[in-house]
């Protein structure tokens, strides 16, 4: 699905949400919205489910959302930043969502499995019983077997364990190629695993957007740490930027997309000295002065 | 996916959250602990306004609940949609293919259920216990006026404690909103009104329709219209009505009004929710 925000703009009282937001996510793009707190994610994301009446355009396939929004809903779905604590059992919500969209008991179960939740087993526990990270597998659940065009997924796995985190990053890569894909997310991992392009909203205005890519690089490094025998390996690694840390690791930083270079010349390089690598990103505080060497 | 199966799933899920929260289960316990201990104050007395035994024992039981039915109602209804609003399940829900009026329409229906079930079945089940344990007739028609009284009262405060849910959106203000709601209902009956009409000097035409204007007034009215009309117990409105409309224009606006009134104010909130921001 296509969809394409003009000059869209929300106020409550004096306060502005959002402020001529004009973006488009062409069909089958994978995009994320980024900002601090505040900055008119959540209300963006609201806008596009039609629970905010917004100024500007909405127009979805280059048609306008319209007043009835229920056959737009049919094909949009949506994991919530924080699940409801609804009194009813896990069955009968589940039952809910899936009578409104024409799916079945198993077709959500199936990618709940995958999520490592039980539907059977949970299915007569009160929803508001289930911990924080169960409530959100249960509603990803749901949102991923919807069979919808867009999926608008808000903070989705931040209660997630990381084995789950996985699990769902694996089912959003699965999704057919034309499913629209917009995440509210401040993980890098997520940035790089799910999505092509990022669009950084600040105080209701977009304030950036480019590619996933570009925005790693500006946004984000890489740590690289070694832990390696020997003087040859010693003086290898403090040839390539390599510092030795109490502990008697090597690391240094570089540019997120240098990482998987870098990774496979320590491999070839310190074959027999390695006793152990890791590599992890981190989000800069302060993006680098234009000309700094990274 | 048509309306009626939309308001069904919606129904199906909000009962499945009434039941949970005990809701039913408080509203039956509170009708049966007082349709017991009226039976069993009630039948000891007779000779009151025309009722004896069983039937006297159901008046003061659809007295008691006049003032208890509509802060029940209120009470389960006042933070119905704000609640739903903040704690995220109204996202939830209405992120899926379902219309805003049929979320209405199905959470209106298992609430006004919730309310007026346990008061239908706990009526005759109380005067079907009297009357086997009594020996007492069952005064049914009585019986019948109650409910239907009763029942036109909750669906009035049912509606308009949804309607302050959807239009008040900070939930302790709308709980505020409902007692005054209450209080108001409670206190603006005519033996109230003659005090503040003595106290503020107000004309009387004006007490009339403060007093002819609240539903609880024209319940408790309804009730008593199969009684002779006695100054002492309709008081100065009352009586005035009784003699000029007769029992059936009283048993008629005693239904009627609260309905209307509880109509009005149900499509005032269900046109407010589909026209409002949902978060």
């Amino acid at each position: 699905m296509r969809v394409e925000l003009r000059q869209l703009g929300k106020r409550f009282g004096r306060v502005v949400a959002l402020q001529d937001v004009s973006l488009e996510l062409p069909a089958g793009s994978r995009t994320a919205l980024i900002g601090p707190n505040g900055s008119g994610k959540s209300t963006l994301v609201r806008a596009l489910l039609g629970m905010l009446a917004a100024t500007g355009e909405l127009l979805f396939d280059g048609e306008p959302a319209g007043e009835d929004r229920r056959a737009l809903a049919r094909r949009i779905a949506y994991v919530p930043q924080i699940a409801p604590r609804l009194a009813a059992p896990v069955g009968d919500v589940v039952r809910a969502v899936a009578g409104l969209r024409g799916r079945g008991w198993q077709q959500i179960a199936e990618v709940a499995m995958q999520l490592d939740v039980d539907l059977a087993a949970l299915g007569k526990r009160p929803f508001r019983a289930l911990s924080g990270g169960q409530r959100q597998k249960v509603l990803a659940s749901l949102a991923l077997a919807a069979g919808a065009e867009l999926l608008l997924l808000d903070e989705p796995t931040a209660s997630m364990d990381p084995k789950s985190r996985a699990a769902f990053f694996r089912l959003v890569e699965a999704l057919p190629t034309g499913t629209t894909v917009l995440l509210c997310s401040h993980r890098l991992d997520e940035i790089r695993r799910l999505v092509d392009r990022v669009v950084v909203l600040a105080e209701g205005r977009v304030a950036w957007q480019g590619l996933a890519g570009a925005y790693l690089d500006d946004h984000a490094e890489a740590i690289v740490e070694v832990d390696a025998e020997g003087e040859p390996a010693a003086a290898w690694l403090r040839a390539r930027g390599f510092t030795q840390g109490a502990t008697g690791w090597w690391s240094r930083s570089l540019p997120v997309h240098e990482r998987a270079r870098l990774l496979g010349e320590i491999g070839r390089n310190l074959n027999g000295q390695l006793r152990d690598v890791m590599a992890r990103d981190v989000e800069r505080l302060q993006p680098p002065s234009p000309g700094a060497k990274p | 996916m048509g309306f009626g199966a939309e308001v069904a799933a919606v129904a199906r899920l909000d009962l499945a959250e009434v039941l949970r929260s005990r809701w039913l289960v408080f509203c039956l316990v509170v009708h049966a602990v007082l349709a017991g201990l009226f039976v069993l104050v009630g039948l000891r007395e007779s000779g009151v306004v025309g009722f004896t035994g069983m039937g006297r024992a159901l008046m003061s039981w659809s007295h008691a609940l006049l003032f208890l039915l509509p802060l029940l109602a209120l009470s389960a209804t006042g933070q119905v949609v704000n609640a739903a609003r903040d704690d995220g399940s109204l996202e939830l829900l209405l992120s899926n293919p379902v219309s805003r009026a049929a979320y209405f329409v199905g959470t209106s229906l298992v609430r006004m259920a919730a309310l007026v079930a346990p008061l239908v079945v706990a009526m005759p089940a109380m005067a079907l216990v009297g009357a086997g344990a009594f020996g007492q007739d069952v005064p049914w028609d009585f019986l019948l006026r109650g409910i239907a009284v009763s029942t036109a009262l909750l669906l009035c405060f049912t509606s308009l404690g949804l309607l302050v849910s959807t239009l008040v959106r900070n939930q302790a203000k709308a709980l505020m909103l409902t007692i005054l709601l209450w209080a108001a209902g409670v206190a603006l009956i005519d033996f109230g009104l003659i005090g503040v009409m003595l106290q503020w000097e107000l004309p009387p035409s004006a007490v009339f329709a403060l007093a002819v204007l609240n539903p609880v007034q024209c319940a408790r009215l309804a009730l008593l219209s199969a009684a002779q009309p006695e100054l002492a117990t309709f008081g100065p409105v009352g009586f005035f009505l009784a003699n000029r409309v007769g029992a059936d224009g009283l048993l008629s606006i005693g239904i009627g009004w609260p309905l209307l009134l509880g109509l009005t104010a149900w499509v005032w909130s269900l046109g407010a929710f589909r026209r409002r921001d949902l978060v």
